[in-house]
């Protein structure tokens, strides 16, 4: 690192800030007081060195409560501020010991979700970092210690309430369902059928809750082909599931076959159904080793598979590791295209928006309705639907239909968020965390990237869904499936984050949103056009920061002010004027019909 | 003035329905009575009927059938076909949707296919075969394929001998400049000015109220040099004329500005030390005193100690504070110009030649490889390195560089970017192009390579042009003009009608100018040399409504206030982080650190002190510089004031309209920055009506004067036909260019053709085409 002897005063982060005080330091530790949530409380604080990658050793003092880290310089010369959910801490390290030479080499070592690192320095006498490493670890990881994650503590009240944001029956009726082809079931309510899935599926009309049932046999966990989109025009369908279990021998089942054809007959016009399995086709016949499969030709006459070539969760886990490796605490400089080569991320990137557009374009063009599926249908399976359902549907690119979106297609779906993220649990080297849900905001980023003007929502607010993934502070992302939620009461006994951003919407508003109707998006997964997302991956690094706020986003917002000032001051001079000569009064918005009309 | 040329028929207006025509293949007949649109002084020299147009690479479906012509200035495709599938294009008066200009030529390949053939056509050169097919690969990295299956085949011959032959003149003089102003002299031979468009360029641009048209300074008169030594407030500073007639050097211009406490004769006695006589030339002044200056390289071994201090002295003495120089050797530092070719070259062939998907994999490799944004970045950061001295040392700062006239164009002008707000108006920008290349001798006819002899072709002015683009990607508010006349301003080096962009010097022009007029029967009257038209001058290409694309609806001009919460301001950057201005630090500096991981180095206490040691004199002007960006990155930027670029990997970013404008693949249909600059403007649009409206209001309330509301400076109006509905169906990654029918890439038999011009191959044929001569 070019300059790690020198210090920053002014770095600016999401949850880190510095500022220039001008009060005297030395009253501050007083007179300040830690952030605290309703339902958050102190723990222990204690006076450490944070070891700042960019600004080199900084004395200040650590607070733990229940929800945070919150660090706070003691130096009279930087107001440096660490405010870190206890969520987002994948591992506490012990580095260095008792009789360990050198400066600061006795301390703490976190590693955090959020691709940053943490250090701390302690004094060697005495075990101090014994007290806090027990606390950190106990907090960090509740689950552990029998304790509630920080969602079950949050007493926190917004003016909206979340939970009520996703309601399938309204979403499906949104869609035009049930129709003379679809119908609700309720056959999992008490989730008998597939404790995985949502209460409330959409299936054919013709397929029986007895059919649902031999269909389930037949596939892995239970999770067999449902609705998740219909399109308004052709009536052609996006459907998800898992993998049939054809094993080793090449299993069949009538009433599988059976009921793809239903849907396939859905629509007349239509002779074969489109099956996209996300993994490579290796991947696919690997999986028949262990009960798997796919579709075979012989068995599904009137479907046609292709492999979408997306890998599973191990390689994009290592893929991200990598990206870590590159961006952080140092950015790789010398040969930066390269290095982000080497990661494969955008490449994964490519590979799970191609395959969505594939889907999407399936659909659009009325060719033929699609079935989704990967092995279990709940980490590449909802990225493709999901990410089709944004192409193709104008609504989910709204707040609000984002956040249905993500509700329904990753949340009631099943997506194990709590193995993916490893909520409150200590096993930072499990091997079923993957960032899958990740994953698919940056395609959702990449997306906005490319149509500026088609979202209603802006970057803060993929970042904010990104960091309440971790945070613990909401239940919205906690356990891997509805069953489970309702167990634990989650909707009850926790606040949704979608109070929170619902309640302050604007601030998680793109200005340049243009509402528009049933225009299907088709972004470019170039690699010519795709970026990596510098704003979240490299947000920590205070040189490679960009504008905040965007100087773009912020120019239109000064030009509406200007406008408004400005039809402000010419109705008044009008009318000042009109009542002078006493002439009827002319309104700006009569001589210029279009400035009420199109904002 | 001259007439411009009609719309051509087939054009049509975005504001109007497409018309629907059905005339397609069958009408054939029609074709005879194609007639090219031509430019006084230019001649048809051959032309082939029933020639394809091809459009997409896998289909002939799309194909357009003309009448393909070769003039003495451009390749003309006239067709009567509709262009497919496309919905807008924006057009130059001077050129056909389908012609190249013959300046633009890169290389001609003749194909057959029946006798699997290929040949790369040089000038004079014998074609032993017929070809079923000429593909033209351009400049701006068109390319455009033509196929010849229902032609005469021996018309279709002499028609691709003659492009080949027209594109590659041999003498200067041949450039069709030379014979569309000798035409407008005739023409106008009552006349006592000859053309008047010369006098250069209003900064016809602006149409509307707003923006004035302000005349772009050429800097070929006394009065140009001293307005701008009176702008930036230089003292100690003055015009020289001892160059006037050209009579010490034949690449300086005629005026020039020198220390004051230099006299005449002794500028002429040391003219003799510097190469090509290129004495110091003053370029600039902070308003803190220090003054930018380039130079060449002293020559005189005996003699460089002796003229440099003398040199050295006077730049000190013109220093009200009587500052140091610094001087900067440039050859040392960056990249030399055959590396920045190879860079461009291979750029070139991975942004359009290699196919699409076969490249997707290792893009960003490959891209890296290409170099090209590392000298983009290289040339940043030196530039940055100069403003420091300027801007926090009070240092003058010398650019030394063997002429002087390459690298040297290109670090004065970003500095003077940087530094100065009026170069990022477009008169700013365009006395820049004036002053620090056309008349500091820039060789724009070798660098553009013109004449064809490749080996002093280098794309400088691109890489300016580019690196331009990547301070106003990053201050999108500080500029008053738009990616698009960048990009426009690069395609018209490439149009061989402009004297701007045609000479290696000012005296260039008026010798080989003079020359032809005399051998035309010209008279030039007082006149030094023929008046070539200014590029500056717009409205020769663009209408004044397609001139507004060039305006960016992002600039905050100073006129221009801001309102926020009720009150107005004036705009502000806001709080920016720090960027790693300092990756890029000379080495002393980074083995300067203890350790270069991810542990800074220990200390003494976990306090560090601000104040660099003052015993560690190596570092500490390292240090100094990166305090001076830290501090600068860490405050608000005054986009009126200094802008320094971020120059991470991750900034450093490849310009997309430029490159990829042709590419369909990489189009992003409404898509692209392009759809947030078109809600801008429509938002812009309103308040500047609004702004005239409340002016009139206030003035004269009674007698409103609508009139005036039908100015904009905008493109995209907010009464105009998209107001009400979203994002316009013709907008894409590519607007206002489009890839239809310009990039066919050949799917060839056999060798693929991208293989067979691949990398320095196309330097090594051509030159060896050139030895046939």
């Amino acid at each position: 690192m070019a300059s790690a002897s020198t210090k920053y005063n002014s770095h600016s982060l999401e949850n880190e800030s510095i500022k220039r005080t001008s009060r005297d330091g030395l009253n501050r530790d007083l007179s300040e007081t830690v952030p605290r949530l309703p339902g958050e409380t102190l723990i222990t604080d204690k006076e450490v060195i944070y070891i700042c990658p960019f600004n080199g050793p900084i004395k200040g003092r650590v607070y733990i409560t229940n929800y945070r880290l919150y660090l706070r310089s003691l130096e009279t010369d930087s107001a440096l501020i660490l405010d870190v959910p206890l969520g987002v801490i994948s591992r506490i390290e012990k580095m260095g010991g008792a009789t360990s030479r050198g400066e600061n080499s006795y301390g703490l070592d976190i590693t955090c979700k959020d691709m940053r690192n943490l250090r701390f320095a302690l004094k060697q006498e005495g075990h101090s970092r014994r007290d806090m490493f027990e606390t950190l670890t106990r907090h960090a990881f509740p689950l552990a210690h029998s304790l509630p994650l920080f969602a079950f503590l949050n007493e926190e009240k917004f003016h909206v309430d979340g939970w009520t944001v996703y309601n399938p029956v309204e979403e499906y009726r949104r869609q035009g369902l049930p129709n003379h082809h679809w119908r609700i079931t309720f056959i999992n309510k008490c989730y008998e059928l597939c404790d995985t899935y949502p209460a409330l599926l959409v299936v054919p009309y013709r397929a029986s809750d007895e059919d649902l049932r031999r269909v389930a046999i037949f596939r892995s966990r239970n999770r067999i082909p449902v609705l998740s989109w219909i399109h308004p025009e052709n009536k052609t369908v996006i459907m998800r599931c898992s993998q049939p279990l054809v094993g080793m021998s090449g299993k069949r089942n009538k009433d599988d076959e059976k009921y793809l054809d239903l849907i396939r007959e859905t629509n007349r016009q239509i002779s074969k159904l489109t099956i996209y399995d996300a993994r490579p086709s290796v991947n696919a016949v690997a999986n028949k080793a262990t009960g798997g499969g796919y579709e075979s030709d012989d068995a599904y006459h009137n479907a046609e598979l292709s492999f979408l070539d997306i890998h599973n969760i191990h390689v994009m886990r290592e893929s991200l590791k990598k990206v870590k490796d590159i961006v952080y605490p140092n950015v790789e400089e010398s040969h930066w295209l390269s290095s982000l080569e080497s990661t494969h991320w955008l490449e994964h990137i490519k590979l799970v928006l191609t395959g969505a557009i594939q889907v999407a374009d399936k659909v659009s063009s009325g060719k033929s309705s699609v079935l989704v599926h990967c092995s279990d249908g709940w980490d590449r399976t909802a990225q493709l639907t999901s990410l089709a359902m944004l192409m193709l549907d104008s609504f989910y690119r709204s707040i609000e239909g984002f956040e249905i979106l993500v509700q329904k297609e990753w949340i009631s779906f099943g997506h194990k968020f709590g193995s993916r993220i490893g909520h409150g649990d200590k096993n930072h080297a499990d091997a079923d965390r993957s960032p899958i849900f990740l994953q698919f905001i940056d395609c959702v980023w990449q997306m906005s990237k490319q149509f500026p003007t088609a979202f209603e929502f802006n970057e803060r607010f993929l970042i904010a869904i990104l960091d309440h993934l971790y945070s613990c502070r909401f239940g919205t992302f906690l356990f891997n499936c509805e069953s489970a939620r309702e167990r634990q009461k989650v909707p009850e006994r926790t606040v949704s984050l979608w109070s929170m951003i619902n309640s302050n919407k604007d601030k998680f508003k793109n200005p340049f949103y243009t509402k528009e109707i049933n225009r299907v998006l088709y972004p470019v997964a170039s690699m010519r056009h795709l970026e990596l997302w510098v704003n979240y991956y490299i947000r920590w690094n205070p040189r490679i920061k960009q504008q905040q706020p965007n100087p773009v986003e912020q120019r239109y917002m000064e030009l509406l002010a200007l406008r408004d000032d400005y039809i402000k001051r010419l109705e008044e001079l009008q009318l000042a004027n009109s009542a002078k000569l006493s002439d009827p009064p002319t309104s700006p918005s009569q001589m210029m019909p279009h400035v009420q009309t199109h904002f | 003035m001259f007439s411009l040329k009609p719309p051509r028929p087939s054009f049509r207006s975005y504001l109007l329905p497409p018309a629907q025509t059905d005339d397609n293949i069958n009408s054939q007949p029609k074709i005879k009575k194609l007639e090219p649109v031509l430019l006084p002084g230019e001649i048809v020299v051959n032309e082939v009927n029933f020639v394809r147009k091809c459009i997409a690479t896998d289909t002939s479906q799309y194909d357009l059938w003309g009448k393909l012509i070769c003039s003495n200035f451009k390749i003309s495709f006239i067709t009567d076909d509709p262009m497919p599938l496309q919905k807008f294009h924006y057009r130059n008066l001077l050129l056909g949707e389908h012609d190249v200009p013959l300046t633009c030529v890169e290389q001609i390949v003749t194909v057959n296919d029946h006798k699997r053939k290929q040949k790369v056509l040089g000038p004079n050169q014998k074609l032993k075969f017929n070809p079923t097919e000429l593909i033209i690969y351009c400049k701006d990295f068109r390319i455009v394929r033509f196929r010849f299956d229902e032609s005469g085949p021996e018309s279709a011959k002499k028609v691709c001998l003659a492009i080949a032959h027209y594109s590659q003149p041999t003498d200067l003089q041949l450039l069709f400049a030379f014979e569309y102003v000798g035409k407008k002299y005739h023409n106008s031979a009552n006349k006592i000015n000859g053309v008047s468009s010369e006098g250069g360029g209003r900064g016809g641009i602006g149409a509307g109220s707003g923006t004035t048209s302000q005349k772009t300074p050429l800097f070929e008169t006394y009065s140009d040099w001293d307005r701008e030594i009176k702008r930036t407030g230089a003292s100690g500073w003055r015009v020289c004329s001892i160059n006037e007639g050209y009579m010490i050097s034949t690449c300086l211009p005629e005026y020039f500005v020198v220390p004051s406490s230099l006299a005449d004769q002794d500028l002429k006695s040391f003219s003799h030390s510097f190469v090509g006589r290129r004495m110091p030339l003053w370029c600039w002044n902070h308003s803190n005193g220090s003054a930018l200056v380039r130079m060449a390289l002293i020559k005189d071994v005996l003699q460089q100690r002796r003229i440099d201090q003398r040199i050295c002295n006077a730049i000190t003495k013109s220093h009200p504070q009587r500052n140091d120089v610094y001087k900067l050797d440039l050859e040392k530092t960056l990249p030399n110009i055959q590396e920045i070719q190879a860079a461009f070259v291979k750029l070139k062939q991975l942004c359009v030649n290699e196919p699409f998907e076969e490249t997707e994999e290792k893009w960003l490799s490959s891209l890296e490889n290409t170099r090209w944004l590392e000298y983009v970045r290289a040339f940043l950061k030196h530039s940055a390195e100069v403003v420091y001295m300027l801007e926090s040392k009070h240092l003058s700062v010398v650019l030394q560089e063997e002429e002087g006239r390459d690298l040297s164009c290109l670090v004065a002008s970003l500095v003077q970017v940087m530094l100065d707000a009026y170069f990022r108006t477009i008169t700013g920008f365009q006395s820049l192009i004036q002053k620090e290349w056309v008349m500091a001798g820039y060789q724009f006819l070798d660098r553009c390579n013109h004449l064809k002899k490749s080996e002093k072709e280098s794309p400088l002015f691109l890489l300016f042009l580019d690196a331009t683009w990547q301070l106003l990607e990053q201050y999108p508010a500080a500029f008053e003009f738009s990616e698009t006349y960048l990009t426009v301003l690069y395609d018209s080096t490439r149009i061989s009608l402009f004297g701007t962009f045609l000479f290696n010097s000012p005296h260039q022009r008026v010798k080989q100018s003079t020359e032809f007029a005399i051998s035309k029967n010209i008279q030039l009257g007082d006149e030094k040399g023929l008046k070539f038209p200014s590029v500056w001058d717009w409205s020769l290409q663009f209408t004044a409504k397609d001139r507004t694309l060039f305006h960016n609806p992002f600039y905050v001009g100073k006129s221009m206030p801001c309102v926020q919460n009720g009150s107005v301001k004036s705009f502000k950057r806001t709080k920016k982080s720090y960027s790693s201005t300092l990756r890029g630090m000379p080495s002393s500096l980074k083995n300067g650190v203890i350790g270069d991981q991810e542990l800074p180095p220990r200390r003494n206490s976990p306090i560090l002190k601000h104040k660099p040691d003052p015993l560690q004199h190596t570092d500490s002007h390292n240090s100094d510089m990166e305090q001076y960006f830290r501090e600068w990155f860490s405050k608000p930027a005054d986009l009126h004031g200094v802008i320094l670029p971020c120059l991470s990997g991750a900034h450093i970013k490849l310009w997309k309209l430029c490159y990829f404008r042709w590419v369909p693949e990489a189009q992003i249909h409404l898509g692209g920055s392009i759809t947030a600059f078109h809600k801008l403007s429509l938002l812009v649009d309103e308040v500047d009506t609004l702004s005239r409206m409340l002016r009139q209001q206030r003035s004269s309330p009674l007698e409103a004067c609508y009139a005036e509301l039908d100015q904009s400076r905008m493109y995209f109006r907010a009464q105009g036909p998209h107001s009400t509905s979203g994002t316009p169906e013709f907008l894409s990654s590519s607007f206002p260019f489009s890839p239809v029918g310009n990039l066919c890439r050949r799917s060839i038999l056999g060798t693929p053709l991208s293989k067979f011009l691949s990398g320095a191959k196309i330097w090594i044929s051509t030159e060896t085409l050139a030895n046939e001569d």
